[in-house]
């Protein structure tokens, strides 16, 4: 259990680095289009590379942030039920919501976006459109960001079956953002 | 049995179950998809190929400039709220509102709907409001009832006032432009406003003991406000005024924009002498400026259709950052703070997005639409019977589910009826869109409710809380009526 408890920590760790890269994203990549929208209007000026650059961020931050969201539980969930039951239960749910919804769900997109992100690889596709970036570096992340969500998955369950046999502590943090 | 008949009832119901088990709604929706997905190949329902288009439809939301807003207004709307722009406002309108009877309630629709169209959240609006006009509404003999109501109905402004994210996500989900369902917006935005001042005038006149005037020892600007007041209200004249003329005149636009700047400054060097001579006026004006030039900014290039919601969402970033700059109130950590709840705001309402693609890319392919056109041809009343349906179901949900969920979850499932009965998409959007105000006001699980409770003073009882956001939800399910009415008006009005 120590060591399993270990990984889950390295985990948490990767997570949290990967999350402090996303917020930074989340400002880069607005100013990236605010300097687009001045050239535009500005210089009548438009870049695709520029422009695909504004989505390929966009997508890197929730396809990498699914992960860091999943650490600080952070993800929307209906608390009708949820939030009336004990912390043991809790972690019951979590524990099997865990085993049946989120790691078939990360591991069955894994299995259908492998083929389809290593053909793109394979013939090193671009961008339709001319002066674009080079597109399967962002099919890679798709794989990437499922696979450090099926990771943290991973880490969620080593911590609540620890704390179901009673040798770690849940934090009761509810990591909301904003509505 | 038919098992292929058997697939949508089966597939909706493991969903609700999963959905109330309580584990994420992302994981819930896509794990349903991906499940009853394998399921149904292993039978033979549908062919493989169906699950292989599954990375596409990930791709397709990964690539959609659109959702781009969403970020951008949300990281607007964060650092905006720490800019002190809220506190300003409260200040200033409270002090030049106050010596009217009803003048503080006043004050804070004025400032919400101001905040709604800037930083646009409503546990900023309602925990600035909570914080800085309930103790003064109290302190001064508000009904404490009255007061959190008023907080309460003026928050929730920012649902339906552009640049709402919940309008994007809506646009996005029924597939009509942004532009549009932010121009169509505006006329229940403008109609919940008024009848909210009108409600707040008729407890002012009827109700005088629940909404006192502020008592001269509460003004340290005794005499100043009335001159105050009329200089802001001749500045909207004046504004309005020039940009007639210019459209009179036929300017092109951005000829125009200068004209009414160029009025604008006329008009001030005009008031110069009153300006110096009235503090307050001073301070109405400086906090007045920084909003509206944002407003202008972001939502003007938009509603103009100069800008798409996603450049004028960066440029409002970039706006909301020089405006928390002069303020002196940017700092890393702050800067920081709101980087971090927007990337991870973002990472979950578009996990919501991917979930509930995956969800339905699958229940299409078992023929779930046709199953839920079906149940919606079925009802009885045809358009209307769907729409009352349609409006009470969404109602009800608002008091377990909050909008993500239901613009994400239930409003794909109600666009097939829409779409099946002919309904116009965008008047459909903004029904659902002014319902879905309500879902923050009705107990148990009204998030604005909790927000005001954990900020309102101890001596506001919970029930206050409760009971005085209800006189606001009627107006809000008065507004939706109207709605219903007006539609020929209101598609005529984005038409234009």
């Amino acid at each position: 259990m120590r060591l399993l408890l270990g990984l889950a920590k390295a985990i948490d760790a990767l997570s949290e680095r990967v999350g402090r890269i996303i917020a930074w994203l989340a400002l880069l990549v607005a100013l990236l289009s605010a300097g687009n929208a001045l050239m535009r209007y500005g210089f009548s000026y438009s870049s695709n590379a520029y422009l695909e650059a504004q989505w390929y961020m966009f997508s890197l931050i929730f396809l990498l942030g699914g992960a860091y969201a999943l650490k600080k539980n952070a993800h929307v969930r209906i608390d009708l039920v949820y939030g009336r039951l004990s912390q043991r239960t809790q972690a019951w749910i979590d524990l099997l919501g865990t085993l049946l919804f989120l790691i078939p769900m990360a591991l069955g997109v894994l299995y259908l976006a492998w083929p389809w992100a290593m053909t793109s690889l394979a013939v090193r596709e671009t961008s339709p459109d001319a002066g674009g970036l080079p597109r399967w570096p962002i099919k890679l992340a798709l794989l990437l960001g499922f696979a450090l969500l099926a990771l943290q998955g991973l880490s969620e369950l080593i911590k609540r079956i620890a704390f179901l046999v009673g040798v770690y502590a849940l934090a009761e943090e509810k990591g909301r953002g904003v509505e | 049995m038919d098992l292929h008949a058997l697939m949508p009832p089966l597939m909706f119901l493991a969903l609700i179950l999963f959905l109330l088990s309580g584990y994420p709604v992302a994981f819930a929706l896509g794990a349903t998809g991906i499940v009853f997905g394998f399921l149904g190949i292993a039978l033979d329902i549908f062919p493989p190929a169906l699950l292989r288009a599954m990375p596409d439809r990930i791709f397709g939301i990964m690539s959609n400039q659109l959702l781009l807003a969403i970020p951008f207004f949300t990281l607007m709307g964060i650092i905006l709220e720490r800019s002190g722009l809220a506190e300003d406002l409260l200040d200033t309108m409270g002090k030049l509102f106050g010596p009217l009877r009803g003048g503080l309630a006043l004050s804070v629709v004025f400032v919400g709907a101001i905040l709604a169209a800037t930083t646009g959240v409503v546990a900023a609006s309602v925990m600035a409001m909570g914080i800085i006009s309930l103790p003064i509404m109290l302190k001064y003999g508000y009904n404490p009832r009255f007061a959190s109501g008023v907080i309460l109905g003026s928050a929730t402004l920012a649902q339906i006032i552009p640049p709402s994210v919940v309008l994007i996500v809506m646009a996005d989900q029924l597939g009509v432009s942004v532009g549009d369902m932010y121009r169509a917006a505006l006329i229940p935005a403008g109609l919940t406003v008024g009848l909210y001042f009108l409600y707040v005038i008729y407890v002012a006149l009827f109700r005088p003991q629940w909404a006192p005037a502020l008592p001269l020892e509460a003004r340290p600007d005794a005499g100043k406000e009335p001159e105050a007041a009329f200089a802001l209200l001749s500045y909207l004249l004046v504004g309005v005024g020039s940009w007639k003329l210019g459209e009179f005149l036929q300017l092109p636009a951005w000829l125009e924009g200068l004209e009414v700047l160029l009025g604008l400054f006329l008009w001030t060097l005009f008031l110069l002498p009153r300006i110096q001579r009235n503090p307050l006026l001073r301070r109405a004006l400086l906090s007045m400026v920084p909003p509206l030039v944002l407003i202008f900014l972001v939502l003007g290039t938009v509603l103009l259709g100069v800008a798409t919601p996603t450049e004028a969402g960066a440029m409002g970033v970039v706006g909301a950052l020089v405006l928390a700059a002069l303020n002196r109130r940017l700092s890393f950590r702050v800067l920081y703070q709101a980087m971090e709840q927007t990337a991870t705001l973002t990472a979950f309402v578009i996990f919501i997005l991917i979930g509930s693609t995956l969800f339905s890319l699958v229940f299409r392919g078992v023929d779930g639409d046709l199953w839920v056109e079906g149940f919606f041809t079925g009802l009885p009343g045809g358009e209307a019977g769907f729409i009352l349906f349609v409006m009470l179901l969404v109602f009800l949900l608002g008091f377990f589910i909050d909008f993500f969920e239901i613009a994400f979850i239930a409003l794909p499932l109600l666009a097939i009826g829409a779409e099946a009965l002919g309904i116009d998409k965008l008047w459909f959007g903004l029904l659902v869109g002014v319902n879905l105000q309500t879902s923050f006001l009705t107990p148990p699980f009204g998030f604005a409710l909790f927000y005001l409770r954990n900020v309102a003073p101890k001596e506001v009882k919970t029930g206050d809380i409760y009971l005085g956001g209800i006189p606001f939800i009627l107006l809000q399910l008065l507004v939706l009526v109207l709605v219903y009415f007006l539609r020929e008006p209101i598609l005529r009005f984005v038409g234009s």
